[in-house]
């Protein structure tokens, strides 16, 4: 209410002051390892430190000229927009489900839509690896695809469902007093509705799946995607490349996120369903 | 609206629950059938035998492992709790509300980079030659053997889990009603006894809730005990990464996973138990 | 400083940016006094309510507590304990640890504690919730357990913001009995804000009726009814009649005021009649005070010629509303037996009037 004027009695400038330090600090850390990275994917010294070496841009040419890294950005591209795709599907059609009905077993069909990104990622790898070797679906694409499927889908799931949830639950009803079909209500008053939410999910989940390695690192046999091989520089210790592939995905990730933010609060904020139809 | 499920509806819920179980009940469940199958001349074939059980459980370097994975968990979710608690408190109580949404805003940046090249850029501040011995050695200090030690992976458990924990811890800390605070600074409750006989209890769920994270993640990490802590102790993640890619010893990665999942569940159950002690809501 | 005052307000100004919440304010609290403070929302009470328990510091003035200033006194050096409006009680905390509370935070032993808390819990008659967590008691009990919380301390004054305002109208009334009660055993200064009339007539020693920041009047229930001070006051109150016009000296050492209905004799001897000769003043008249008959009434009465317009019963009472020729709406409070001469039906026209000495007349703002 008035945080400025009480001030002057229940608080402290110098416990203020070393507060705000403090979050500073913890930015600082957060940032550090991001932020140089950055700065050292653009400096020459082939075992990274300070004072900085000179400009420029040999690890960014070393990446753009291995055919490795190129097959693993396609992997990918392909394996995300993929996934993408289907984890948006999968999870609005279970935020929906969450939505509007209720019936015996909800607890446990939510708990399936939402548990697995809380499976430590090395678990998971492993049983997608026996199980999916065992139905001879391992060590290629596909594999990637249907395991980060398990995983981007509840954040699909996640982001839509807030935005129904900012829906007047009458909304749909009226659809069809006024003659819609459930069909036609969902095409012309749901999902009109849930876009800026629907296409906010399709870039986090892409988003996620370009990040994820290890689960991609146990399954994918030799069709590893671009994180996958990053890992295999981690090991190989020719490092800076890291920098120059981290920073390229960085912007690449950033890109779709705030592409999913712009979406979500911008149009999102309306409190009624686009019309666009 | 309470309706049945007609075609229309199971159009929508259908595929998700058959995905998630095909693909992530059935995998799990496999898991267990896994561990006990027999490995026999480097080809593993079902069976039903406990002898990985047997094993891995007969082995010291396995509990040793589970100890050191155990105590590295713990001891990183009370450490980014602590860490984290002053941070996320002057975020939701210090900051107008602008520079609030600027700070989540912020918070969120280090989901979308990859944690491999952040666990690689401290390589960068934690080498021998690197940054931090650097700016040590300018003061005359070191240079100190940083990498390669506990305290690296914790830095790297601390740059997996801390972003969470501090958007979670925030989450719980916005939410207490300013009036409580009032209340206690009004019965001669000072600042800090309130923090703790007052901030703290009212965010309780979410504060554990924010360290058992911690300590999930954190527990299942392979990356940080291997290129910051450099393998060394064994955790069981690594022990599993090993176990798995290195012959055809996965029956036995099983019985380690099914391990952790068995210490996770227990863990989230108690900390679960504990955040919502005393309370009947 | 009158020395039987525990709260002193000088000159205590309070701004919010450039909102002005609260003007110039001077006035006193007296020990083992009920004050309410009355107004409708956003004219600065809790405001005032909140500077004295330290939520808010003043931007101007001195707030004094016993004689001492506690202008930079933090909130939790004070003891100016404080029911709020949600109650707020701790929700991890059950009743009886809610209660302690304060007594935990001074250093009292956990046996000692106890007890004080569980003599209170007696007291509000509380006792069998003890253990029981805050979201399990209805609404009339937490209000039981946050005065239990406030007062177990046993303090000078306590603060009270709208406290029963989430409650139904029968418990509403149940509960301003024992807060009535309370004060008066305990003989501990309360100061008690609200925006309902009811409950601070019915409670209260002195009233303090704030409008837009300002202090519009302080008096005792039946000063303020009787006689409201301003314009402001009487509309709020909605218990008077009343009439705008000029002040005019008349020939004979008499005053009148000339309003279009016609002019209104007034009291010439008033202090306030005098002050106001020749300028615009409004004239307040009590409905209870304001007369219906037939025909044109004789003697020092001021009559004007109206129309009835609609009626309500409360209880023994009826409310008669009433419009002069030029629209100007004007009520009639009696009991049943009083009006039951009169032809009361929707468009009869009647006289409404009053003796000279029930109006009184108030500078127009």
């Amino acid at each position: 209410m008035s945080d400025k004027d009480t001030a002057s009695i229940n608080r402290n400038r110098a416990v203020d002051v070393a507060l705000l330090v403090y979050i500073v600090l913890g930015y600082a850390f957060v940032f550090a390892p991001i932020a140089a990275s950055f700065v050292f994917s653009f400096n020459s010294d082939r075992f990274p430190s300070i004072p900085l070496g000179h400009f420029s841009l040999e690890w960014y040419q070393a990446v753009a000229g291995d055919p490795l890294v190129w097959q693993g950005l396609r992997n990918t591209l392909f394996v995300g927009v993929t996934v993408g795709v289907i984890a948006t599907a999968l999870g609005f059609g279970a935020a929906y489900t969450d939505y509007r009905y209720r019936f015996f077993g909800k607890q446990v069909y939510l708990a399936l839509a939402l548990i697995p990104p809380t499976i430590p990622v090395v678990i998971l790898g492993l049983a997608m690896l026996a199980y999916l070797s065992r139905i001879s679906l391992s060590g290629n694409a596909l594999s990637v695809i249907i395991a980060h499927v398990v995983i981007c889908a509840p954040f699909a799931m996640a982001i839509i469902r807030l935005r129904l949830s900012q829906m007047d639950p009458d909304l749909e009803a009226a659809a069809w007093n006024l003659g819609a079909s459930e069909w036609a209500a969902m095409r012309h008053v749901i999902v009109p509705f849930a876009k800026p939410a629907i296409f906010g999910a399709l870039f986090i989940t892409m988003a996620v799946s370009f990040d994820e390695f290890a689960i991609a690192w146990f399954v994918s046999g030799l069709n590893e995607t671009l994180p996958v091989k990053v890992l295999g520089f981690l090991q190989g210790q020719v490092s800076p490349r890291i920098n120059a592939i981290g920073t390229f995905v960085f912007v690449t990730s950033m890109t779709l996120v705030i592409l999913a933010q712009i979406l979500l609060t911008g149009r999102g904020a309306k409190d009624r369903p686009a019309s666009d139809e | 609206m309470r309706r049945p499920l007609s075609l229309y509806g199971l159009t929508f819920s259908l595929p998700l629950l058959v995905w998630q179980v095909l693909f992530f009940v059935f995998p799990l469940v496999f898991l267990v059938a896994l561990s006990f199958w027999t490995v026999k001349n480097f080809r593993m074939q079902p069976d039903f035998d406990g002898v990985n059980w047997a094993t891995m459980y007969g082995r010291a370097v396995f509990w040793q492992a589970y100890g050191t994975t155990f105590a590295l968990a713990a001891a990183a979710s009370v450490l980014v709790s602590v860490l984290a608690f002053p941070c996320s408190y002057a975020i939701s109580f210090k900051l107008s509300d602008t520079a609030r949404s600027w700070a989540v805003f912020l918070m969120v940046i280090p989901f979308f980079t990859s944690y491999l090249v952040r666990v690689y850029s401290w390589q960068i501040f934690l080498s021998d030659a690197g940054i931090v011995n650097v700016m040590l050695g300018w003061v005359g200090l070191g240079p100190y053997t940083l990498l390669n030690t506990v305290g690296a992976t914790m830095i790297g458990y601390l740059t997996l889990t801390f972003p969470l924990v501090v958007l979670l811890q925030l989450f719980s800390l916005v939410f207490i009603d300013r009036t409580l605070i009032e209340a206690a600074h009004n019965l001669r409750c000072g600042r800090l006894r309130t923090v703790f006989a007052v901030i703290i209890p009212s965010a309780r769920v979410g504060l554990v809730i924010a360290a058992l994270f911690a300590f999930i993640l954190s527990f299942g990490d392979f990356v940080s005990p291997i290129y910051l802590g450099g393998g060394d102790p064994t955790t069981l993640s690594i022990l599993i990464t090993d176990t798995t890619k290195s012959g055809q010893q996965w029956p036995r990665a099983a019985v380690i996973a099914l391990t952790m999942i068995g210490t996770l569940l227990a863990v989230a159950f108690a900390a679960v138990r504990f955040a919502y002690k005393g309370r009947t809501k | 400083m009158n020395k039987n005052a525990l709260v002193s307000f000088e000159g205590v100004v309070k701004r919010f940016g450039e909102f002005v919440a609260v003007q110039r304010m001077d006035f006193e609290i007296g020990k083992g006094e009920f004050l309410a403070i009355m107004g409708s929302s956003g004219c600065g009470k809790t405001t005032t309510l909140r500077m004295l328990a330290g939520l808010e510091a003043p931007s101007e003035g001195v707030i004094r507590l016993s004689g001492k200033p506690i202008n930079d006194l933090p909130t939790w050096s004070r003891d100016t304990p404080m029911v709020w409006q949600s109650l707020a009680l701790f929700p991890f905390l059950n009743v009886i640890e809610n209660v302690e509370f304060a007594l935990k935070m001074r250093g009292v032993g956990k046996a000692e504690r106890r007890r004080r808390a569980e003599q209170w819990l007696d007291r509000m008659q509380i006792s069998e919730f003890a253990g029981r967590n805050i979201s399990q008691l209805s609404g009339g009990q937490r209000q039981r357990v946050a005065l239990a919380r406030s007062l177990v301390v046993e303090p000078e004054i306590l603060l009270l913001d709208e406290p029963l305002s989430a409650l139904d109208a029968a418990l509403k009334v149940r509960m301003q009995s024992v807060l009535k009660n309370l004060q008066r055993e305990t003989g501990i200064t309360f100061v008690y804000v609200t925006h309902s009339q009811s409950e601070a007539f019915s409670m209260a020693d002195r009233v303090v009726i704030m409008s837009r920041g300002k202090i519009e009047q302080i008096g005792t229930p039946q000063e303020i009814y009787r006689t409201p001070r301003t314009r402001f006051v009487a509309n709020f109150l909605g218990s008077s009649n009343i009439f705008t016009g000029n002040v005019v000296e008349t020939g004979d050492g008499r005053a009148t005021l000339e309003t279009p209905m016609g002019a209104f004799g007034l009291v010439s001897s008033e202090q306030s009649t005098r002050a106001l000769m020749g300028r615009t003043a409004t004239l307040t008249v009590l409905d209870t005070k304001t007369n219906l008959s037939r025909t044109m009434p004789t003697g020092r009465v001021n009559a004007v010629p109206v129309r009835m317009i609609g009626e309500e019963f409360i209880g023994a009472t009826a409310t008669i509303y009433l419009e002069t020729g030029d629209g100007h709406e004007i009520r009639v409070q009696k009991s049943h037996e009083e009006l039951a001469s009169l032809p009361l039906q929707i468009g009869q026209e009647l006289v409404a009037y009053w003796n000279e000495e029930d109006g009184h007349l108030v500078p127009e703002e």
